[in-house]
């Protein structure tokens, strides 16, 4: 949309364009308060008293701030040790995930590479066909990755869909800015390191943000090959909270959940909205940043994918 | 010649001395290669356990050593009573995401694009983005925390203004589920799959709404002449590609929103699958329900991209 016609529009604004410019606003003022209340909804009820929250009615702020529901969860040591293996898959899984994409790309972005197209199609392939979920658990059975924190960064370290988008990013860097390191004697490797990677710091952030997010989200992973309680992560006992009040809804004797938290009050439901706050705040703090770069990075990913 | 090649790595020279020179290049894709090899060719090798009759103690071995069986496991699952179901609720919600939830995004983006203020718009695709970073079980969490029969922000709400007598059972109740499904799945990912159309839309050139402005235009017709043939060729290829995951259904959600009371319209095929395997441990049974799957998947893509690019002459391949 250009400035002519937007100037051009304040001119000849009719009756018609204040309807519907009312409408339009109206809805998208719909869309962000459904979007954005139940979070809002979610924090007030995790910083307030839960007998209280309880007794339900609150809407805007909390009646009886508090920390104590965050207290309790921090307290307990299954949390603290979730928490830990949740930033600890988050980072590690980040790292090696963003470090072997960014590497076969760069590999793969130089046309003379031999068996370019081979390599292509061979990668490319396990985008579109998969052997699905039971014969991969065998795989992992055997491989005696069950039962590891291995399990939750090893699979997933290079995504295909992420490799083709840095590709198409490699690409763009002009070859001169090689060659003097070429010139100089440098190889491949360090040409890598020293030059291709410290030019795609928009691009790894994005592909980092794309790893980052879906570690800390995950939690199949740990249901299906996981068994140990201190393999688990954040995202497993926030699963198990939130069932656990589902199926309790009526409850709200903290001590039957296990907590040993009466004394605090914080009901288990008070409990669930710390835990959710809890998870989505290091998302809600970041993608906002970053949304200039994915943006970016799911079109160049749409356009070849 | 391309004088990046000539200085590193396009001497002439033989096969070998080519090889030698991308050595390192060689090694990073070839080490690819290999993680790809195990972690996504070995599973695609394992599928032929579905037919055959397969123990987990024989490990990977067992895809070759175990006895074949033919189709036992496919004629079981047709047989079977939740077959009728598990590919009813798959294909239901599939063509009800397909109806309601890849529209969304494109009346999402032309609304979008009728915003003036550019501080607003900017608000609104970021609250837009947001529920896409979060997990189904937050989703889900956030579900029970808004409709909840027992303290559900929802029914709190509407009992206290007398709109209904009793609690809804959004939750609980079958007959709601898929509703619920399709509602969850638009609120998470509208804004996030909006991006794309939201870039097709600016790329359209702005002389073509002049022309139309000039000619009269009002703006439904504008969008209706101007930005919806602009971004046809995004359309049907974001269609095509959804096509594809159109039987693969979403497991996470499956996983999160169904419970016992509302399992016969919330149970798909991955869902089954995942139980009759990793709960119940009948490997070879669950291979080839899964195997089903995604052969339909594979064959709506092409077949679909093959129908495209004869009626539209847009495809992806």
């Amino acid at each position: 949309m250009t400035d002519i016609r937007k100037k051009r529009r304040r001119h000849i604004r009719s009756a018609e364009d204040w309807a519907v410019d009312i409408t339009i606003t109206v809805i998208m003022v719909l869309v962000v308060l459904v979007t954005v209340y139940p979070f809002y909804y979610i924090v007030i009820h995790a910083f307030n008293n839960g007998m209280d929250s309880s007794t339900g009615g609150m809407y805007f702020w909390p009646r009886r701030p508090t920390l104590e529901n965050f207290e309790t969860l921090l307290a307990d040591a299954s949390w603290g040790s979730a928490i830990f293996i949740s930033v600890a898959r988050t980072v590690i899984g980040t790292v090696l995930g963003v470090f072997v994409t960014s590497a076969v790309a760069y590999a793969l972005s130089f046309e003379h590479v031999m068996f370019r197209g081979g390599y292509y199609k061979l990668y490319i392939f396990t985008m579109y066909f998969s052997g699905g979920m039971i014969p991969f658990y065998i795989l992992l059975k055997s491989l005696g990755m069950l039962n590891t924190f291995w399990v939750y960064v090893i699979p997933g370290m290079l995504n295909v869909y992420y490799m083709l988008i840095l590709v198409n990013f490699f690409q763009t860097i002009p070859s001169s800015l090689y060659e003097s390191a070429w010139l100089d004697g440098a190889g491949d490797i360090r040409v890598f390191f020293q030059i291709a990677l410290p030019l795609s710091k928009a691009s790894l952030a994005t592909i980092a943000l794309f790893y980052a997010v879906s570690q800390w989200n995950s939690w199949m992973d740990s249901v299906y090959y996981v068994t140990k309680d201190e393999l688990r992560p954040m995202s497993y006992l926030m699963m198990e909270i939130i069932n656990k009040s589902a199926t309790a809804s009526t409850v709200t004797n903290a001590q039957s959940m296990g907590y040993a938290a009466s004394a605090m009050q914080s009901t288990t439901t008070s409990l669930q909205m710390a835990s959710m706050v809890l998870a989505v705040t290091p998302i809600l703090i970041v993608y906002p940043f970053l949304q200039k770069y994915f943006v970016k990075g799911v079109m160049i990913g749409s356009v070849k994918g | 010649m391309n004088k990046k090649d000539e200085i590193s790595h396009r001497p002439k020279g033989t096969f070998a001395s080519r090889f030698r020179q991308q050595a390192s290049l060689q090694m990073i894709l070839l080490l690819g290669l290999l993680f790809l090899a195990v972690f996504s060719y070995v599973p695609m090798v394992g599928i032929i356990i579905s037919f055959k009759e397969y123990k987990l103690s024989t490990g990977l071995m067992g895809f070759f050593t175990s006895e074949w069986v033919g189709f036992k496991w496919f004629i079981e699952f047709f047989t079977s009573p939740m077959c009728f179901k598990v590919v009813r609720n798959t294909l239901v919600l599939s063509l009800l995401k397909l109806a309601i939830a890849f529209p969304a995004p494109i009346l999402f983006a032309l609304l979008l694009n009728e915003i003036h203020s550019s501080k607003f718009k900017r608000l609104v695709q970021t609250a837009s983005y947001l529920p896409h970073f979060i997990s189904w079980i937050i989703v889900s969490g956030l579900c029970f925390t808004m409709f909840s029969s027992v303290n559900g922000l929802l029914n709190e709400l509407l009992l206290k203004w007398g709109w209904i007598d009793g609690p809804l059972t959004i939750l609980t109740d079958g007959k709601q589920y898929w509703g619920l499904a399709i509602g969850t799945e638009v609120w998470k990912e509208t804004g996030w799959n909006a991006i794309i159309f939201i870039a097709a839309i600016a790329g359209i050139d702005s002389a073509l709404y002049e022309a139309a402005q000039i000619d009269g235009a009002n703006r439904l017709q504008r969008i209706i002449h101007v930005t919806l043939p602009g971004i046809k060729g995004t359309i049907v290829i974001m269609f095509i590609l959804a096509l594809g995951g159109l039987v693969n259904g979403n497991l996470d959600q499956a996983m999160m929103l169904g419970n016992n009371l509302n399992r016969d319209y919330s149970e798909i095929i991955n869902s089954y699958v995942l139980t009759i395997g990793l709960r119940q441990f009948r490997f070879d049974y669950a291979a080839a329900v899964g195997m089903m799957q995604s052969v339909i998947s594979v064959a709506l893509v092409f077949s679909t991209n093959a129908l495209s690019r004869r009626t539209t002459g847009a495809a992806l391949y």
